[in-house]
Parts: C-alpha cells; structure tokens; sequence
C-alpha cells in the first residue's frame, strides 16, 4: 500500500526529531562546502603557465599568435585594442617538438600554455602592462621587435623604451624580496626580430647592438631626468626611484647585466609571412620555457 | 562599389574579409587607432551596436569607412570604398551583416583562448554575397526607377496560385514581404537583378568596377560569356527609353520580365520543359542551362542563390523579432514581477553579479559626474567621461561582491589613463640630442632645438620657461633664451633677471651656459624668434627656448600672429603653459591655442603650472587633454627653478578620483 507509507513519510519529516535536526544541519553546512570542492577542483580552475606578447605595435604579435594556433598560415591582422590569449600545446619531447603545427602530433607530452597577445599602441601600454601584472604563472616573455624598421631611430626610440619599461618591471619583480614567492621565479625574455625576410631587416646581432646602445641612452636620459609628479621630498633618493637597469653605474648597457636578477635575454630572428627562417626557433624557445 | 569588407575582433584579428580591390592595411589600423584608440573624434562616445549610419564615417584622403560595432562580442564591422563614390546601401549592407554575423556566430567569439571562428559549411560567404547584390540592386532600381515599374506590374499581374511552381511561389512570397517592408525593393530573383547591376554600375562610374565584375561572378559563377555581358552592357541603353523596352517586355504574357533578351541570347539552349503555364519557369530554367553549360553544375545553382535569400531574409526578420520582443519583455512585466526584480535588485547590489541597466547607472553616474566637476573638470570633459564610461558599462555584469560604484570607478579609471596616457612617450633629453648631434649614418646636419612657450596672460611662461632652462642646464646644455615678449613693459627685463640668476647657479654647479637674446620692445615677435634661431644655429648653441608674449585665447588679432610666429620660428615643440587654477575656460584655451599655428602646426604638449595650489583639483589638465588630444609633459609644483616635473598618469588619476 503505497499511499499510507508515503503519508507516514511525509509526517515523519515534519515531525521534529533529532535525526531529521542532524540529517538538515550536516545538509546544510556540508552543502556549500562539498559544492566548493568540485567546483574548485574542476579544470577552470587550474591556472596554465603563461608567456605573454609584447612590443610596439605594427610588428605582428597578433599575427603570431594566430599562426601559432592555426598552424598552417596565420591570419590577417590590424591593430588590436584588447589583450587576448590562446591555448597552445607544446612539448620538448614529441617528434615535432621543433614545430609549432603539432597540433594532430601524438607522440611524446605535451603541456599546455597560454599564450597571451597584447596591445602595442601607445595609448594602450598600460593594458598589456597591467596584463602582465596580472599574470599568475608568468613563464616568458616574448618582446617581438620589427627587425626591418629597426635600423630608423624613429622605430628604434618608442621600441627601446617600451624594452626598457619591461625589464625595468622584471628587474624590479625580482629584486622585490618582500614579494611571495610563487612570484618571485625569474622570467626569461626573448627578444624576437620580426620580419627577417624583408630587404631591409637588420640581423639578429645588430638588433642587439642596436636596443643595447639605445636602452644605454635612455637609462642615462631617465637618471638625469625630471621626478615624477607625485613624487613627494621624502621619496627623492630612495629605493624606488632610483630605477636604474642592470649594473648600477655601468656605462654601457648590455643584456648580460640582466643575469644579476636571473633574467636571461635571447635575441632570435624570424619571420611570419614569406621567405626566412620562419617561426619555428621562437616556438622551441617557449617549449623548453615551459 | 565596395572595395574591401572586414570583421574584425577588438584584440586585432580578422575573422571575415572580402575584398574587391586591395586597399593598404594601414587605412584600417589608422582607422582603429583614431576612431577607437585615440578617439579623435571627440564628444561622441562609442556605442554598442548602433546602425552604421549613425556613426560618423571614417574618411582617409582617399577612401571612406562605414563601421559598427558590437562592443559585447568585440567585433568591428568595416566596409570600406572610394570617397567619390556615394553608395548609400552600405549603412545597411554593414547593419545587415553584423545582424547575420551576430546571429550566427556570435557564441564561437565568447570562447575563450582561441581566435578562431568556424564558419561550418561556409555558407557566410554566399549570405555576403546575397546581401550585397539585394542593396546594391535595391538602390540601382530606386535610382533608375523603371524596374521597379516592371516589378509591381509583375507582382499585381500575377496570379497568386502560381505556388504550385516553387520557385515563383517563393519569389511572390518574398517579393510581398520586401514590398509590406518597405515598399521599394523588388522580388529578389537574382536573374531580375542582372541587368540592373550593371546598369547602376555604369551610372556610377565610367566603366565596370572589378567589383561588378566581381559579384556578377559569385553570382552566376562563371558564366561571363559574351553574350550575356552584351546583354548586361546593353541594358542601360535599353533602360534609358522607356517605352521600347517595356513593349517587349509585355509581349510574353505578363509573366515573363526583363530577362526575355537573356533568353533571346540563349534561345537554342531553351528548355524543352518551357510550357504556357510556367513561362516564368522555363525562362529560369532557361537561365539554368546556360549555368550549367558554362558552369557544369547540376540545375540546384539556381536554387542555391534563391534559398540564400530567404535564409538571409529569414536571420534578419528573427532577429528583429527578438529585439522586439526583447524590448516588449522590458517594459512589461506585472506586480509580481516588478517585486521580484526590485528584491533580487537590491540583493545583486550587495552580492554583485548584477546586470547593469541604465536605470542603475544613471543615479551613479550622476554622483561621479558631481565628483569630476568637484575636481575642476570641466564639464565637457566630464560628460564626455562619464558617457563614455555609461556606454562601457551598459549590460556589463557586476564581479562578485562589487557594487556599481566601484565598477564606476575602475572604469572611470580606464578611461582616465586611457585618456591621459600620450600615444608616444616624450623624452625631451633624448629629442634633443637626436637634434643637437645626429647620429652620423643619417643626413642630417646638426641645428639647435627649439622650444617655444605659448599661453595665456599671467599663467606663467616665463617662470616655466626658466624652469626648463635650469633643467636642461644641469644636463649641461648650451641655452639661448629669445625674448620674444616684445609688448609687455618688463617682460625682458623679467627675462634677463631669471637669465642672470640661471647663469650664476649654472657656474656654480658647473653646469651649461645660457644666454639672452633680445631686440627690446615694439619689434615683431616672430622676427625676433627667427633671428633667435639664425643666431644660436651660427654660434653654436644647442637649445633655443622662445618666450611669446601673453594672449587672451578669443582675440583673433593676437592670435592670427602665432601662425606666422609658427612658420618664421620652426620650433621643434610649441608647449602651452596652462594654470591648474582655470576651470571650465580651459578648454576653449586649449582648443583655440590649438588651432592658431594652422593647418598643418598643433601644440604639441601642456606645462600645468601652479599644480602646488590646488592640491587634488587638477582636473585642468583633464579638460586639456580632452579638448586637444595633446598630452601634458611637465607638472609645475612649486615656486623654485627645481619645481617642474615629469607628468605621471597614475599621480593624476589618483589625485583625480580620490574621495576628500
């Protein structure tokens, strides 16, 4: 007889008891918690490393992200107002390990990353600024320079800048003892010289030369210098201002003065569309980055 | 016809393009820069997915862009043509595609880590196509006017029991529902569309676009043998006396339209199948074999490109019906209802996860406008600000635990930095050294860097001009000063005071040298700055800083002198000083200042003096940057030559929306 159990059912719930106070309590409080568990152990929640794009804007960071995740040609481009990232596989170990179009390769581990594309403009320096502030599991950081425009002072200047802007973050992120220490591992920079395949691109070792002769100049044009507004007398002198990349006192820069704080600096040519080396030595760079 | 159509994400890939003919990449990164990045446009803030019409064209010198945007997917929808010609269908052309593109692909661009779109069986291009043979044929006939003749006659002559034969019925049917929509657009059977294609082409332009060519070709694929291009370049002849051609026309029953002279060309090919009743049918099909003797497809072709439209049709008629009835949804909506959301409102607005309405920002925004306007901003820029900011806002869901105001404000600080940070840093030292000794592989010769100072009355030019003298005399400088105040009763003699007391200091820390060039009172000022120039060129200095006498900005005596001060002078920066102190007239300051050195010289940086006085207040150089675009480059804090600083954003944003 179903109904006279099923109306005994529903009186026993209601009726108070000290299993049913038990049963509501545990039902509760236990809820939430077993629910923030599963959610908390679900994928979403687990942070890829992470190697971030940037470099002034016209030199094709958009472009190779999107070579990178399609593979066979990358995909037209304009300027980009927002930073965007894409999940890529890399290996050390698989038979394409050199390549980036790996995508239907089997064999050997992969470890997936996100690889996170910036705006170049001026105006908007500090969304990618801000962008790798933000980074969790910051592995590398790509800073493509356009390595036919480079020969112009014109290119060179803003490039520079925007470099020396960058180490002067990691150099400080790694001098920061105070700081935690999951953000505290050193990150590599690769400097990547785009658009190697054009007539006028300088090689890879005159687009060292050239960013190290111009980021000497302007960290000797920034130590002389106006203060910041904002900048009150109690702070003039002190740690934080005194921001000076590399070797203090040095008289020429150069990316080797980088290794005091662990960052090591590489400069690698290629290019995206056309003839050259392509894009494979920087893909192999962020597969033994990871 | 069109040149180039584009989609576009906001983070810079292309997802769609066709073009027609090839235009430089660079005519849409300068678009995204000044329309989106820079905002050079000015008052009017950008806005979700507003007709293309509305949005004010972008014009290169050559080249004209209609865009839209859909801010929540961050795609930008561009069409881009040649500026002399005047096709009014692509406002609808590009709000017709984003509708499409919308609807059909908008959920692959939500996904996250990836920049891919699959587009499934490609079907995006054959709707493009579609969409731009409709327009461009819709506004053929409206300019020629006599299709459309032959359209209604079509329609009303046709007996409405013709759906027994699909294809007619389908081509009544749509042709009844552009007509109820609006009146003038024709039944959409692309064979109808052929002859006036060209037609309209060539009252455009002289000869046939490679456009045309172009869609007759994704038309028709490849049927472009001669006969049939006679018969398209024939039409316009035709087309221009009425009366021969509608004879003709009518002759054959009624049913059969324009295309009779198609099937004239082709009569050896005519279907066997062609019988009285379906006359329409069989010049169709009629049509289908010259397809598939030239394309050697199967008759679907045809039916292909006549499915197309309804589906198109189909897209756009359901997403208009959402929008309706999405917006029907808002309005209404009981008691209950109201109680419900009021509850679950307030709720959200302590728990976050809210969706912002315009309801909810308007009372916020408000507050923040209070809150810019408290900061001496004036008002332009603070509405701007904040409309901008609203605009942003709108639809956004609020992050958990934050309220709208704190949303406000960290978009109101985007913005802000966004706003305040130079499209290309300044370094001065390093300017001038470029100038003063250049490097040898280029062909340049070495000349003095020169500096000119303009502003109004009594905000203090000569003060920050000495300031930036002291400056670049501790970087070991050689510096001449002009005085060019050649009006104002002690201005060189003020001048020749701070020169003094610059040169002792300089000797004392054995910095550079500065000296004064004068030519005393009553003299043309720009005269006296080029001289300045010759001189310091000639004898070796390496910097010239020229100080201008004081004008009110809405003078146009004094005023019209600075385009030829700007012309004799050369400077390499003009810097306008402005007070801190000035409120809401500092923005037609800017913009006059800006506007005196002519058509082809603009300021190219503020000094804000006087910042030490108004402590937060400095929403002054808010109003600058917003009126001119011009970025600040020195901040002057105090009454001492060491006083000047570099302008830090984060500083002045800080300052800006701090709460005291």
């Amino acid at each position: 007889m179903p109904s006279p159990t099923f109306w005994s059912l529903v009186e026993s719930s209601l009726t108070p008891s000290y299993t049913l106070a038990i049963i509501a309590i545990v039902l509760v409080l236990g809820g939430p918690i077993i629910l923030h568990l599963i959610l908390s152990n679900s994928t979403s929640y687990i942070i890829h490393p992470q190697v971030v794009l940037v470099g002034p804007d016209g030199v094709g960071k958009t472009s190779l992200m999107t070579l990178f995740e399609r593979g066979d040609s990358p995909s037209q481009t304009h300027t980009s107002q927002k930073s965007h990232s894409v999940e890529l596989n890399a290996s050390t170990d698989s038979s394409s390990k050199y390549s980036y179009k790996n995508h239907e390769d089997t064999t050997g581990t992969h470890t997936k990353f996100l690889l996170i594309d910036t705006p170049g403009h001026g105006k908007l320096r500090n969304v990618a600024m801000e962008r790798l502030i933000r980074c969790e599991r910051l592995k590398a950081i790509v800073f493509m320079v356009d390595a036919a425009a480079l020969g112009e002072p014109e290119s060179l200047a803003p490039t520079a800048s925007y470099l020396y802007d960058i180490l002067l973050f990691l150099q400080k992120r790694a001098s920061d003892k105070s700081n935690n220490k999951k953000n505290n591992t050193p990150v590599p920079v690769l400097i990547a010289a785009n658009k190697v395949d054009l007539f006028t691109a300088l090689p890879s070792t005159l687009v060292k030369t050239n960013l190290e002769a111009e980021l000497s100049r302007i960290r000797s044009s920034r130590s002389k210098g106006l203060l910041d507004s904002g900048v009150g007398i109690d702070d003039v002198g002190s740690e934080e201002q005194d921001a000076w990349l590399g070797e203090y006192g040095s008289e020429k820069f150069s990316f080797k003065q980088m290794q005091e704080f662990e960052i090591d600096v590489d400069v690698l040519p290629g290019n995206i569309t056309g003839d050259g080396p392509g894009a494979e030595k920087w893909w192999w760079w962020i597969a033994q980055r990871i | 016809m069109l040149d180039s159509f584009e989609i576009i994400t906001t983070t810079g890939v292309v997802v769609w393009s066709r073009t027609y003919a090839p235009i430089k990449p660079s005519i849409v990164n300068n678009f995204i820069a000044d329309t989106f990045i820079e905002e050079k446009s000015g008052s009017t803030a950008i806005q979700d997915s507003q007709s293309a019409s509305v949005n004010p064209p972008y014009k290169n010198d050559q080249h004209t862009l209609k865009w839209t945007i859909v801010k929540e997917l961050g795609v930008i929808f561009v069409a881009v043509y040649r500026s002399l010609l005047h096709l009014s269908w692509v406002d609808k052309l590009v709000d017709n595609i984003r509708t499409i593109f919308v609807s059909l692909y908008g959920d692959q661009l939500k996904k996250p880590h990836t920049t891919l779109v699959e587009f499934g069986t490609n079907k995006f291009d054959e709707y493009f196509d579609q969409q731009l043979h409709e327009l461009d044929k819709a506004s053929g006939i409206d300019a020629s006017g006599v299709p459309e003749i032959q359209l209604n006659s079509n329609l009303n002559d046709e007996p409405l029991s013709a759906p027994s034969l699909t294809y007619r019925g389908r081509n009544i049917s749509q042709g009844g529902l552009d007509a109820t929509s609006n009146g003038s657009s024709p039944p959409d059977t692309p064979s109808a569309s052929r002859p006036s294609t060209p037609s309209n082409n060539n009252l455009l332009v002289a000869k046939a676009s490679p456009a045309a060519r172009l869609s007759r070709r994704a038309r028709k694929k490849n049927n472009a043998n001669a006969p049939l291009l006679s018969s398209g370049d024939e039409g316009p002849g035709g087309r221009s006396k009425k009366a021969p051609k509608k004879g003709r026309k009518w002759d054959q029953d009624g049913l059969a339209d324009e295309e009779d002279d198609v099937q004239l060309d082709y009569s050896a090919q005519t279907n066997p199948l062609s019988d009285s009743e379906a006359e329409a049918t069989g010049r169709s099909s009629a049509l289908e074999h010259v397809d598939s003797s030239t394309w050697g497809s199967t008759t679907k072709g045809k039916f292909v490109l006549k499915d197309l439209g309804d589906e198109v049709h189909d897209i756009l008629a359901s997403a208009e019906a959402s929008q309706a009835a999405s917006s029907k949804n808002g309005s209404k909506g009981g008691l209950i209802g109201s109680g419900i959301n009021a509850v679950s409102g307030l709720f959200r607005n302590v728990v976050g996860g809210k969706t912002l309405t315009k309801e909810d920002l308007d009372k916020a925004m408000k507050g923040m406008e209070e809150h810019l306007l408290k900061k001496n901003v004036a008002r332009e820029a603070a509405v701007r600000l904040c409309e901008g900011v609203e605009k942003e806002l709108l639809g956004v869901k609020t992050g958990s635990f934050e309220s709208i105001n704190a949303r406000i404000q960290t978009a109101m600080e985007a913005s802000l930095t966004k706003m305040l940070t130079p499209t290309s840093s300044m370094d001065l030292l390093r300017e001038i050294d470029a100038v003063t000794a250049p490097p040898v592989t280029s062909l340049r010769t070495r000349r003095p860097y020169v500096i000119s100072i303009v502003g109004v009355n009594g905000v203090g030019k000569s003060t920050n001009l000495s300031k930036i003298c002291f400056f670049l005399l501790q970087n070991k400088y050689k510096v001449l000063i002009a005085a060019g105040d050649t009006f104002r009763s002690g201005a060189v003699e003020q001048l020749a005071v701070h020169v003094r007391n610059l040169k002792e200091l300089a000797a004392r820390e054995g910095g550079g040298e500065v000296d004064i060039y004068q030519k005393g009172y009553g003299k043309d000022a720009a005269a006296v700055a080029k001289d300045a120039v010759a001189h310091a060129a000639h004898t070796g200095y390496d910097v010239v800083l020229i100080d201008t006498a004081g004008r009110r900005h809405n003078d146009q005596r004094l005023m019209s002198s600075l385009e030829k001060f700007a012309k004799f002078a050369q400077p390499d920066k003009i810097l306008m000083v402005g007070e801190a102190l000035v409120g809401t007239d500092s923005v037609a300051q800017a913009r006059n200042f800006n506007a005196a050195f002519g058509s082809v010289r603009t300021l190219d940086g503020f000094i804000i003096s006087k910042c030490d006085t108004v402590g937060d207040m400095v929403g002054t150089l808010v109003s600058l940057v917003h009126a001119t675009n011009v970025p600040v480059l020195f901040v002057g804090v105090g009454q001492h030559y060491s006083d000047l600083r570099n302008f830090s954003v984060k500083w002045a944003v800080e300052k800006l929306l701090s709460s005291t």
